[in-house]
């Protein structure tokens, strides 16, 4: 295929704006896939994924499709997941793109979300074609969003695609427009290899599958390749693009989209942004942008029965196959028994990943509250990273704390700046900028405490903004806090797994919100516990749960037993999520409960 | 109710003959029960008594629930005439203004008055309930009815706690806050007292709620948590046969329709998989004082009680809620207060 024929886009929509339809609709309309074959909504494939509307893994698939100038294209759909937390993924798929769709429901308009993906995706010089979808309801004004886009993003929507992904209507148009407008890839075959790694999973059959654009150069099977930035050497068994299964085309060539698998066995020597190379004629420089994965956010995964230890280990090494974001190692804690401490990209990944546990391999897990990674610096010198705040060495050993900041960019409509600013002030942000992209928006950049981030900043943020900030977010450096080591005993038993680290301005207003959260949390059992919030040794705030009320005595004869089983059933079923901590039952909201606080 | 009757004297001799052809022994038990029998006009309870004894010949124990607001004179020697042995009274309470705001037709004098002529009759297994937790009941008027019913000698009692059900005056005055229950504090004096008042004036405590002088534990009831089958006849009635629990329509009509078609009245409630019976066959001997039969377990199952089990036995023993000893698993007088804690852990 000459790189003059192909087109390589991807597909930037909020949540329900029709993504996943437009890209059925394609799929269907180049008869890549018969309708019989199609599967509702085929690029979302993780039930999970469908279930939450987004997507975690970038998905990609190539169409055939004969232009109104009677010649084949190659369109190469590179679907993006779409999340805060995978703002890097998101934007190594843009980087494979010369061209990008923006889908935005005639009836909803334009939404926070699409923005900052927009915004990446005009970084990176991509042709945007907007199209307005779901023209057919009722309450369709394609006048007022198209003026929207204008308005907001600053597009020229006179072209723009009027769309019914749902009933077939103007998908011949999105794909005349992709041919018209998005530049053909500029690569040549000749150049030595350079192919970008946008994504990669695991099969069992063929080891990691890397998902690439090929840059300049060219591959076939049997060539020796490199990744540039770990150094992994590889040959060549597959290469080939999807439909959207993979299929074995012997090569690639510049400009074009697909896969390239062998021997490779490990997902981590196939790192999101790296640059694949040839040993015979290498590049002399990588592709630009590459980032290290390097988990935000730490938190403690226990088994709620420690018989699943080892099925738990099992399983996040099966999973880590395919996320290379995903860290974890073994640690004990004294109230939860054995587990790992695991590291993610952010809260959104820690709930994926947990949740796959749970349906995929049937765990039931109890999670500790998030936390960062602090850089503790002790009075004889050493320097400590402590991921796991029961960690933290006994105050009179610590000379200081740093924790980590991130520049938080926040985009928003003009009349929320103060709202935003003043979360911010209160979550210890430190105002940095403020920048007007056009008359109505607003790019705030604050540096903020990370762990204040994973708290509720952004949930704030959206409730006080009525929706309409987004945010961005990424590491910017350590600074020294004043921070202390908040402490929960039940039954006057410290619990390891509820000790959190809070700044000490908070940490008498934490620690009373924290036991009463505490209280509504626990429920009643046999005695009455004692909830109790300390700093060191000293009490800041203390609760109680009352013992819990003794059985009515009931009649249980002939005509009541099954009824009085299926009320234990259900009893049951409400204390499922249980770990017995000392003589506690705490239930597994109970160590989320900081983050559940004002 | 004369439909009824006859539809139900049916299903008796239809089970009856039934029994019989299947070679199976006749029933040691009868409990005529479910609240107010005695509601029925006398001619017609003799037709419903009359069928028993032709279908099912003399039981062992044969017990009729009575209201003593509607005894008729003369009803209790003709009870005995059908062999009627035991008779269980559903008194509540001996103070009057309680037994009106609760809604109940009698008062403590018509019990006394039932019980003496009960005895005049012969019946010398008389049963009475009595009920705690009542709206506006104080520890006082419950220590007084207690000893009311110590006086009249009785050779078993029942107690039960109110409990507010959906759909009763009770849950509708709660929600208009014109229920006005003991507090839990309240609640949990009444029963610690009765606990340990009746035991010590000779009522040993066999079940949860039941308390019988010795050798006078109900043999009917204490069938339902030992695992023994039984046949239920009448509308709503509850049948245990090969394992499986099945139920009688509710409703008169649809009770009668399938009489009259000629098909048994008795529904599968739900199959019954080895887990639910496992787990009802734990809970409900749990109820006892004697507690589960750890050899019966394990004939009925074919397995160790402790292969099944292990993690929850051990765990309620770690909190003090069952005792195990060489041949039976039973609550703790701590596991009685908690017992639900214990039968869900038993639930598979």
């Amino acid at each position: 295929m000459q790189t003059k024929n192909i087109r390589n886009f991807s597909i930037i929509a909020h949540i329900d704006h029709g993504k996943s339809t437009i890209a059925d609709r394609l799929i269907e309309y180049t008869g890549t896939l018969s309708q019989r074959e199609m599967e509702a909504q085929v690029l979302d494939n993780m039930d999970l994924e469908r279930e939450r509307g987004i997507t975690i893994k970038a998905q990609t698939v190539r169409l055939d499709y004969k232009g109104k100038d009677g010649q084949i294209y190659e369109l190469n759909l590179i679907d993006t997941p779409g999340h805060v937390d995978f703002t890097y993924e998101v934007s190594r798929s843009l980087a494979a793109c010369e061209g990008a769709l923006l889908v935005v429901d005639a009836a909803q308009g334009v939404e926070a979300q699409t923005l900052a993906n927009v915004y990446m995706a005009l970084e990176h010089d991509l042709e945007i074609i907007p199209v307005i979808n779901k023209i057919d309801l009722p309450s369709a004004e394609p006048e007022r969003v198209k003026q929207e886009i204008e308005d907001v993003i600053g597009l020229d929507t006179s072209d723009a695609v009027m769309a019914s992904a749902k009933t077939g209507i103007g998908i011949e148009e999105i794909l005349d427009a992709i041919v018209a407008k998005v530049p053909a890839p500029a690569g040549e075959d000749e150049k030595p290899l350079r192919a970008l790694i946008f994504d990669s999973y695991f099969d069992s059959y063929k080891g990691v599958i890397a998902h690439i654009r090929i840059m300049d150069g060219h591959i076939k099977k049997g060539m020796q390749l490199k990744m540039m930035a770990t150094g992994k050497v590889f040959e060549v068994t597959d290469v080939g693009c999807f439909r959207p299964a993979p299929v074995d085309l012997g090569e690639l060539g510049a400009g074009q989209v697909g896969f390239v698998a062998g021997s490779l066995k490990n997902v981590k020597d196939v790192r999101v942004g790296d640059t694949i190379t040839s040993m015979e004629n290498p590049a002399a420089e990588p592709l630009p942008g590459y980032r290290g994965v390097t988990p935000m956010v730490y938190c403690g995964l226990y088994p709620v029965d420690s018989a699943d230890y080892d099925n738990l280990k099992d399983a996040l090494e099966k999973l880590q196959l395919n996320d290379a974001a995903l860290v974890f190692e073994p640690e004990t804690s004294i109230a939860l028994g054995f587990g790992y401490r695991c590291g993610f990209l952010g809260l959104l990944h820690m709930d994926v990943i947990q949740e796959r546990l749970e349906r995929e391999y049937n765990l039931k897990l109890i999670t500790t509250a998030p936390s960062v990674i602090y850089h503790v610096h002790k009075t004889n010198g050493e320097v400590l990273q402590v991921d796991n705040p029961s960690k933290l060495p006994p105050a009179a050993e610590i000379d200081f704390i740093e924790e980590p900041y991130v520049k938080a960019t926040v985009i928003v409509p003009n009349d929320y700046v103060g709202a935003v600013m003043e979360i911010s002030q209160n979550k210890r942000g430190e105002f940095k900028n403020m920048d007007y992209l056009d008359v109505n928006r607003v790019m705030i950049i604050y540096h903020i405490p990370l762990s204040e981030i994973i708290y509720d900043y952004f949930d704030k943020l959206k409730s006080s903004t009525r929706g309409y900030a987004s945010l961005d977010y990424e590491l910017a450096d350590y600074k020294a806090a004043k921070l202390v080591k908040l402490d929960i005993l039940l039954n006057g038993e410290p619990v390891d797994a509820l000790s959190t680290i809070v700044h000490t301005d908070n940490a008498a207003s934490r620690g009373r919100q924290l036991a009463a959260k505490l209280k509504e949390i626990i429920p009643q059992q046999m005695f009455e516990i004692p909830i109790q919030a300390a700093v060191g040794s000293k009490i800041i705030a203390r609760e109680n749960v009352r013992a819990m009320r003794k059985d009515v005595l009931a009649k249980c004869y002939g005509g009541d037993i099954s009824r009085k089983r299926k009320l234990l059933e259900k009893q049951k079923e409400g204390k499922k999520r249980m770990k017995s901590v000392g003589s506690v039952e705490v239930p597994q909201e109970a160590f989320m409960a900081i983050l559940k606080i004002e | 109710m004369a439909e009824y009757t006859q539809a139900l004297c049916r299903e008796i001799a239809v089970q009856g003959s039934l029994l019989r052809e299947k070679g199976m022994g006749m029933p040691a038990t009868i409990y005529i029960g479910g609240g107010t029998p005695t509601v029925l006009p006398v001619k017609l309870l003799e037709t419903i008594l009359a069928a028993l004894q032709a279908a099912f010949g003399e039981a062992a124990e044969f017990t009729i629930e009575a209201n003593p607001g509607t005894v008729e004179p003369g009803l209790f020697p003709r009870l005995r005439s059908w062999g009627v042995n035991r008779l269980s009274l559903g008194v509540q309470s001996f103070d009057d203004g309680l037994l009106r705001r609760i809604g109940r037709i009698h008062r403590a004098s018509d019990v006394r008055q039932a019980v003496a002529a009960a005895r005049r009759a012969g019946f010398a297994n008389i049963s009475l309930d009595l009920m705690y937790g009542l709206p506006g009941q104080s520890m006082e008027q419950l220590a007084a009815s207690v000893e009311q019913a110590l006086a009249l000698q009785p050779q078993h009692i029942s107690i039960y706690g109110l409990q507010v059900e959906e759909g009763t005056v009770f849950a509708r005055q709660q929600e208009a806050g014109r229920l006005e229950l003991p507090d839990e504090q309240q609640t949990e004096a009444m029963y610690d007292y009765m606990t340990s008042v009746l035991p010590s004036a000779g009522y040993e405590r066999y079940e949860i709620s039941n308390f019988a002088r010795p050798g006078f534990a109900s043999r009917h009831n204490t069938g339902y948590w030992r695992d023994v089958p039984y046949l239920g006849l009448g509308a709503a009635a509850h049948s245990y046969w090969e394992g499986q629990r099945l139920e009688n329509p509710a409703e008169l009509s649809a009770y009668m329709d399938r009489i009259a078609a000629g098909r048994p009245a008795g529904q599968l409630e739900e199959p019954a998989t080895r887990e639910i019976q496992m787990g009802e066959f734990c809970f409900l001997a749990l109820r006892t004082a004697r507690g589960i039969d750890k050899a019966a377990f394990a004939v009925k199952f074919g397995r160790l009680i402790d292969s099944v089990y292990h993690r929850p036995i051990e765990e309620m023993k770690g909190r003090g809620l069952l005792a195990e000893d060489e041949s039976c698993l039973h609550l703790t007088p701590l596991g009685m207060k908690y017992g639900n804690i214990v039968f869900e852990a038993f639930l598979l």
